[in-house]
């Protein structure tokens, strides 16, 4: 399909060096975002040197991308799933983008339930490296919202 | 109209459910528990969204959580199966206040419905005898002395905000009655924070008799027959039948025509249950109303070829009754053995662990309603039903020898069932000869039936 081709040239030329220069800004390990149906992910290696990933195609909404599950690049340790507390309608918290510093015990979003705003907050402190949903989306108890990834101690 | 369902319940009943919906061309959500992630209904539905952790106070019984899943998957209209949310009135209002049909009778008609002592008084007036018992709640020992007297000893002593077999004595005597009335008064108040008591004749040797009706929005009520529930276990039923062996066929008629009229006269809307006792004398007396499906309704779609589910949802969705009750038609006799997670010889100690050997029974006329697979871990934090075993028959013995080969197909391995003992009951001559009343396992001992049943291929 050349004319998809087309487009996610233009996307990732558009989009990696904006992610790369994320990617060194924040000292994250990998930076994943979704695109017109495309995930592009960059990942940065041992040594430092930023790569992009190949473009994955989307898993259907509410799905765990299978891509990425089988790509563990950063140490699972760093990484924390940030699980919605309830099922009802999300709204994240304004520093909640990738990049995004969050710290430890902090609200990071909240779920409306008929009404009443239930609070999601975090075990973990870390930056914002995955966002598995948007503000408005329903989502139900359990759910990833985004995914955080701890720095070096004292970054934060 | 309704065209989206969330399925507010679990284990077999939220896949029978399912299965009414499809065959409706409803769509269908299923909402579930994190302890039932691997559940089949889960895994069979379309759709399925996790509303809260294992403890149901969390998720099935939480009305915020079910009500927000149904907005958050754009349901128009949600199931509470039986149990849980089914019979709540507060839950039901709530649903409707968003929008949601709720799928069942509206909270108006469960609120009127809600009260043990009310309805009594109710459905009297309507018509249907009740038990003879005092004039509601009694002031004193005096006033409870007076009654007892005027209706004749042995009664039973009950508390008003009791239920579930919970807070009743049986008096034999005035001296008893002496003895026990301030007892009563005291323990009713330490456990319902009620201490008011009324009282009823106390009849031995009873059958449970329940009448299925349905009821439209227009007030057409239908009766679907009787169920026959005496094999119980600490008021937990676990065999039905349909219809009852304690009804004359004068005295079926009369008492359905009766039932299904006073239900309708009385306001009562959508699908429910009226449960009665009947006596030596034969003659049906109503105890209380289940405002809901219920776990036993495949006796009644095997006698009449009516699926209550779908004709629930129907109703619920504001359809007229679709039949006339000429046509529900009442054929040959059905049975049903629920297989629960529990060990009868263990006094049905309940069990929970991973189902290492599942396999289900099958032939003419026999139906098995489970979620269960092999791999499937029954969790404990629920209620123990396995499996529902239906089988039908032209005539109760057919049904009955068609029961025993089916039994014995059923291969349910992990857990203890109660499989062998409903083996040996099927040997047992009270059941045999339809004199089963709800005192029969205190009468005979569950080790008597489980060794009445036939010895398993070694």
């Amino acid at each position: 399909m050349p004319q998809n081709t087309e487009r996610l040239g233009e996307l990732l030329d558009s989009l990696v060096p904006v992610l790369v220069e994320r990617l060194h800004e924040t000292g994250l390990g990998e930076i994943e975002i979704e695109r017109d149906g495309a995930i592009v992910r960059v990942r940065a290696e041992d040594l430092g040197a930023p790569v992009a990933a190949a473009p994955a195609p989307s898993a259907p909404r509410g799905g765990t991308p299978a891509a990425a599950a089988a790509a563990p690049s950063v140490a699972d340790e760093r990484r924390h799933p940030v699980r919605s507390t309830a099922v009802g309608f999300v709204k994240l918290a304004p520093d909640i983008h990738v990049g995004g510093k969050v710290a430890k015990g902090s609200l990071v979003a909240t779920v409306d339930v008929l009404g009443v705003a239930v609070e999601v907050r975090t075990d973990h402190g870390g930056i914002v490296a995955k966002l598995r949903c948007a503000t408005g989306d329903p989502v139900e108890y359990g759910q990833e919202l985004f995914l955080l990834e701890s720095v070096g101690e004292g970054k934060l | 109209m309704i065209k989206r369902v969330l399925i507010a319940n679990r284990g077999e009943i939220a896949l029978r459910i399912l299965r009414a919906c499809r065959q409706l061309g409803i769509e269908a959500v299923v909402a579930y528990s994190e302890a039932d992630r691997e559940s089949r209904a889960v895994l069979v539905a379309d759709e399925a969204i996790c509303i809260g952790p294992a403890d149901a106070k969390r998720s099935y019984l939480s009305a915020p959580a079910v009500i927000s899943a149904a907005l958050a998957t754009g349901c128009d209209a949600i199931h509470p199966g039986y149990g849980f949310l089914s019979e709540n009135a507060t839950f039901a209002e709530a649903a409707a206040a968003h929008g949601l049909t709720f799928i069942g009778p509206s909270a108006e008609v469960l609120e009127r419905f809600e009260s043990k002592a009310g309805v009594r008084a109710l459905l009297a007036k309507h018509g249907l005898p009740t038990i003879p018992g005092s004039d509601g709640v009694v002031a004193d020992e005096a006033a409870a002395a007076k009654a007892a007297a005027k209706i004749g000893y042995p009664v039973i002593l009950k508390a008003s905000a009791g239920g579930g077999g919970r807070g009743m004595r049986v008096i034999q005597n005035a001296d008893d009655l002496a003895q026990l009335f301030s007892l009563c008064t005291q323990e009713a108040q330490a456990a319902f924070g009620d201490g008011s008591l009324y009282l009823e004749k106390y009849l031995v040797d009873t059958h449970h008799v329940e009448v299925q009706i349905a009821v439209d929005k227009s007030g057409t009520a239908l009766h679907f027959g009787e169920r026959d529930c005496s094999v119980q276990r600490r008021h937990q039923k676990l065999v039905e039948e349909s219809p009852s062996t304690a009804l004359t066929p004068k005295v079926r008629e009369e008492f359905l025509t009766r039932a299904a009229k006073a239900i309708g006269a009385a306001g009562y809307r959508n699908l429910g249950t009226l449960e009665f006792l009947v006596g030596p004398d034969g003659k049906p007396y109503f105890i209380e109303i289940n405002c809901r499906i219920q776990v036993e309704h495949p006796v009644t779609e095997a006698v009449t070829g009516v699926d209550l589910v779908a004709l629930q949802i129907r109703l619920a969705a504001g359809e007229l009754m679709p039949m006339t009750q000429a046509e529900v038609e009442r054929r040959g006799h059905a049975i049903e053995f629920r297989l629960t997670a529990e060990d009868p010889a263990q006094e049905f100690r309940p069990q929970a662990g991973e189902i290492t050997t599942f396999r289900s029974p099958s032939g003419p006329w026999v139906r098995f309603d489970s979620h269960l697979y092999a791999g499937y871990e029954v969790p404990p934090y629920y209620d123990s039903l396995l499996a529902k075993l239906i089988v039908w028959g032209n005539t109760r013995e057919e049904a009955i020898a068609r029961s025993r080969a089916a039994l014995r197909e059923v291969e349910i391995d992990g857990v203890a069932t109660t499989r062998d003992f409903f083996l040996g009951l099927l040997e047992t001559p009270s059941f045999l000869n339809g004199t089963a009343t709800t005192g029969m396992l205190d009468a005979i001992g569950t080790a008597d039936i489980l060794a009445a049943a036939p010895k398993a291929r070694a």
